[in-house]
């Protein structure tokens, strides 16, 4: 990397005449792309000022709207929510809330079995593929398109396929009167496996990638030293891939957490509030119940909440690497 | 101890022959090079005595039984990788300690084998690092101590010193050589560095396009190359090999060289010409050690007249470049008298050229004393 | 190395099921977009394939009417699908361009050492948690149902992607080539402009192809900030009900296959970068 300063400190002197005539002439803009420090600063302005565009003022105002009572129904600006101070209510309600508490349950179940599944079942299929084999770039590619399916598709695909009349009790030989997207037991069930359907090819994919990365000299190296197969992945292959473990364990279970075309289209959350996560709460409580600065309040604690985790994560990363 | 025998094996990468009809005996405790230019099927030979390919045709034994089939890790080989292949994860310990824990080898043996092979290796001080912190050197002896510690029935080792500095280089050269003798297995060594081989090992197989070129003792292959091909490759200074035509004249035999020099055959080298009536196009071999100056020492000796184009020094060793019309002679000024522009007569040593014919590439006339 | 027989069978039998399992909901889906009306739902007798195939789920989304069918619709797919295209080329426009050129800042010039992992940020957080003073901004501003309103949220939810995506093919151009353009005088910007620009290329377009998929599958945004004017492709598709209220299976089939096409077809086109668009560059295959 250019050090800037240093840069622009040698520039000056080595600079030829002509140049800086140029220079003159054709003024700031001229100044600019000679110097990375300032043709720097624009190209990220672009880029920053969406960031605060959408992070600082966003913020500011969620704070405040949580702190009171608004709604979009009440027809008073947001900016006159004050009228509405509630100090901390909302907040207060949140902890309390057991239909918020049960949703995040479902949601911390939906992610304790989809990610394990998907992550076993990758791995098992990168497994496969770590060796050559007649196909393998055939079948490679039919297993990752689910995951590049527009999420709604596949919640309609998985509605379509769980009617009663549908080809799952088809083909599982069970009568169309069993049902699944509208049995409380079932409808979760449903859901994880559209979700584990998707993206279980993204775990595949990452671990792949993670696997053949492992150096082959070092896998026939461990045949020859006498370990099978299994016995080099166990010693070789995995604890060479842990932060490509990590690195899919948390990407699946940030996106797990976030879930919500596939099951709005496929359930919208029903039966009942069986299939309801977090979101699909939050999108009742803002579009049903017109609730806004409760979700404000719920949703900034949510932020907290993730930053915190992804800050302890990462420092737990720096050190483990350092 | 375990001999290794290959027989008729050809491998086939699609169109392209790798290995062409290979066969090998390879004594039990022997430490044998396969020597030759990058390409010529060497690695495959040594991937497919390994089992990390298999052979299109033919089969290899150990002790006369034969290996097709066999697992690779049920073959117990050592295996010394180019790039040495050290698992940068694990540290040293349990890199030494790896081919004992797959076999499910006691704890207790485990630890005290490993200690003594790091002990052995002077790898000892380094035990609990990290493998991926070695040197380059270090990993060098850990692959090698890797290797050994499951006491395998041959050593592989695939251009083992091509990265080592060249201090360690020398140094490991000595130290493979104790080694060897001290495991006592049969070491197949792949180079494709004449002097690591000639040095090292006890045999040479040489291999050129996938075919054996020559195997023999590192003497006999360089004193007595059966083709054109080992005269070119074995040795350094390389022999010079002068291609030209034969020409009978009134009983005598002469070599006319492109450029329009002759070459009067006399002696062993005229004998062994005239044996092949066949033969049109000749190549004389002679090392440079064997072409000298001054005083005529046998009235075989071929004479040429020259001058003196250049010279070398390497080492301790002048080489002088003698030229005569387009064709170059090179040879070792012993006596350190030659200057650049001399002209000169120059004598070949008849009782030490070798003939070959051109158009095979075979070597004529019989054994040299 | 032979692989025994045994391993080869095991390995293309699990392949297969795999391959099948993946295939099995494709398959309903498409079958099901060429079914007419009564084949839709059959308590007994149910078919994978349609006996009498038929184009009509195609021609009553494309038209909003079929022949033969009593029921229409007031708006067929054309305005849909070109919403869905023109705010997913905008927004990927705007996410490529600034996530290019800032991340060529990061990469190169050393600036803002913070704003990587400040982008990642922006995917870690449901945006139902933070979607509260997007919308009343949105309203506030008048971007709610408006093609510039979906395409600026679009923009600034993919550009994590596109900075990480841009900023590993920087890390990849050698520094020396930019180094020698500098040395004979070129400017940084004709330097960025006319060397590096050109070789990034590929990437470039990978990046592009990457950022619309993301872009086209959006079914949230759209769902928050969009009402009756500026109607989606995914939110037209999960909307879409007779007006008798019957469920419309065999048209949703169609929609979903055509809306499935793009995303599959460019991402097989940049399969080979996938990995490292989806882990923001950790990791190449």
């Amino acid at each position: 990397m250019t050090d800037a300063t240093a840069e622009t400190i040698t520039d000056t002197p080595a600079e030829p005449a002509s140049a800086k005539a140029n220079r003159r002439s054709r003024g700031y803009w001229a100044g600019v792309a000679h110097d990375s420090r300032k043709l720097g600063f624009w190209f990220v302005a672009p880029a920053v000022l969406l960031l605060l565009f959408i992070v600082v003022f966003p913020l500011a105002m969620q704070l405040y709207l949580s702190l009171t009572w608004w709604t979009p129904l009440d027809g008073v600006r947001w900016y006159r929510a004050y009228e509405s101070f509630n100090s901390g209510d909302n907040y207060a309600r949140l902890l309390t809330d057991g239909a918020l508490w049960a949703a995040l349950g479902r949601t911390v179940l939906l992610m304790a079995i989809a990610v394990p599944a998907q992550f076993l079942l990758g791995l098992g299929l990168a497994y496969l593929f770590m060796e050559q084999f007649v196909g393998r770039k055939f079948f490679y590619s039919i297993l990752l398109t689910p995951m590049m399916i527009v999420p709604a598709v596949v919640g309609l695909i998985f509605f379509l396929l769980f009617q009663g009349t549908g080809p799952v009790n088809d083909t599982l030989r069970l009568p169309t009167s069993f049902a699944w997207l509208t049995d409380v037991h079932r409808a979760m069930l449903a859901v994880i496996i559209a979700d584990t359907w998707q993206w279980t090819p993204l775990m595949f994919l990452i671990l792949l990638a993670g696997m053949l990365g492992v150096p082959a000299d070092q896998l026939t190296a461990g045949r020859l030293l006498g370990a099978s197969n299994w016995q080099n992945f166990c010693k070789i292959v995995l604890p060479r891939m842990k932060s490509v473990i990590a690195i899919a364990l948390v990407l699946r279970s940030v996106e797990c957490f976030k879930i919500f075309d596939v099951i709005f289209v496929m359930t919208k959350g029903g039966p009942g509030v069986e299939t309801e996560t977090i979101s699909l709460f939050l999108y009742k409580k803002t579009f049903a119940d017109l609730d806004w600065s409760y979700v404000a309040a719920i949703g900034l604690t949510i932020l907290f909440s993730l930053s915190l985790i992804a800050a302890r994560g990462l420092s737990y990363a720096a050190k483990r690497k350092g | 101890m375990t001999s290794i025998q290959i027989n008729n094996v050809t491998k086939r990468f699609g169109e392209f022959v790798a290995v062409d009809d290979l066969t090998l005996d390879i004594t039990e405790g022997e430490f044998v090079a396969l020597l030759g230019p990058s390409g010529c099927g060497k690695t495959t030979t040594m991937n497919m005595i390994a089992g990390l390919e298999d052979p299109s045709e033919g089969s290899i034994s150990f002790d006369g039984s034969d290996l097709s089939g066999m697992r690779l890790q049920d073959r117990n080989i050592g295996f010394v990788f180019q790039n040495y292949a050290i698992f940068t994860h694990l540290t040293v310990y349990k890199n030494l300690a790896y081919g004992l824990e797959v076999r499910r080898v006691a704890r207790s043996e485990v630890d005290r084998k490993s200690r003594a092979m790091a002990e052995r290796m002077g790898l000892f001080d380094r035990l609990d690092e990290s493998a991926g912190r070695l040197s380059v050197n270090e990993m060098q002896k850990l692959a090698i101590g890797r290797s050994a510690i499951v006491e395998p029935r041959v050593f592989l080792l695939d251009e083992p010193l091509s990265n080592l500095d060249a201090s360690f280089r020398a140094y490991m050269r000595a130290e493979l050589k104790v080694l060897q003798r001290e495991f006592g297995q049969t070491m197949i060594y792949v180079t494709h560095d004449q002097i690591e081989a000639m040095s090292l090992a006890d045999k040479i197989a040489i291999i050129d396009k996938g075919r054996l070129m020559q195997y023999g003792a590192a003497l006999e292959v360089y004193n007595d190359p059966r083709n054109r091909f080992v005269a070119n490759f074995v040795g350094s200074p390389r022999m010079n090999l002068l291609d030209g035509d034969l020409k009978h004249e009134a009983g005598r035999l002469r070599l006319v060289l492109a450029g329009g020099a002759e070459i009067p055959l006399a002696g062993q080298a005229a004998a062994d010409f005239g044996q092949a009536k066949s033969t049109q196009k000749g190549s004389l071999g002679i090392r440079p050690q064997h072409i000298y100056a001054g005083e005529r020492r046998s009235a075989d000796d071929m004479e040429m007249k020259g001058h003196v184009e250049q010279i070398e020094r390497v080492g301790p060793t002048r080489l002088a470049y003698l030229q005569v019309q387009e064709t170059r002679f090179l040879s070792v000024d012993e006596q350190d008298r030659l200057r650049p522009g001399d002209e000169i007569a120059f004598y070949l040593t008849a009782e030490k050229s070798l003939a070959f014919d051109m158009a095979t590439g075979d070597r004529l006339g019989g054994r040299l004393q | 190395m032979r692989t025994p027989l045994r391993a080869l069978v095991i390995r293309y039998a699990f392949v297969i099921l795999a391959c099948a399992v993946v295939i099995y909901p494709l398959l309903w889906m498409i079958t099901m977009a060429f079914k007419p009306f009564p084949e839709w739902t059959t308590g007994t007798g149910m078919t994978w394939f349609p006996k009498q195939p038929t184009l009509q789920n195609f021609e009553f989304v494309i038209f909003g009417h079929a022949q033969g069918l009593v029921v229409s619709l007031d708006r067929g797919i054309v305005g849909p699908l070109a919403a869905s295209l023109i705010t997913s080329i905008c927004g990927t426009a705007l996410a490529v361009v600034t996530g290019t050129l800032s991340s060529y800042a990061v990469a190169r010039f050393g600036i803002m050492s913070l704003l990587p992992l400040s982008v990642l940020q922006l995917r870690l957080f449901p945006p139902l948690a933070v979607m509260i003073p997007v919308m009343v901004m949105w309203a506030f501003i008048g971007a709610v149902d408006t093609w510039w309103g979906l395409s600026l949220i679009y923009g600034i939810v993919t550009l994590p992607f596109a900075f990480w995506l841009m900023k590993t093919f920087f890390d990849e151009v050698p520094v020396e080539i930019e180094d020698a353009a500098r040395v004979s005088g070129c400017s940084y910007w004709r330097v960025f402009y006319r060397i590096t620009l050109p070789i990034v290329k590929p990437g470039l377009a990978t990046c592009a192809l990457f950022v619309f998929i993301l872009n086209w599958s959006d079914y949230l945004l759209a769902l928050l900030l969009t009402q009756k004017n500026w109607v989606t492709l995914p939110i037209y598709m999960s909307t879409l009900t007779s007006p008798m209220g019957g469920q419309m299976y065999g048209m949703k089939a169609a929609l979903g296959l055509i809306a499935a096409i793009p995303p599959v077809v460019f991402g097989l086109l940049i399969q080979k970068h996938l990995v490292r668009g989806l882990t923001f560059g950790a990791l190449k295959q």
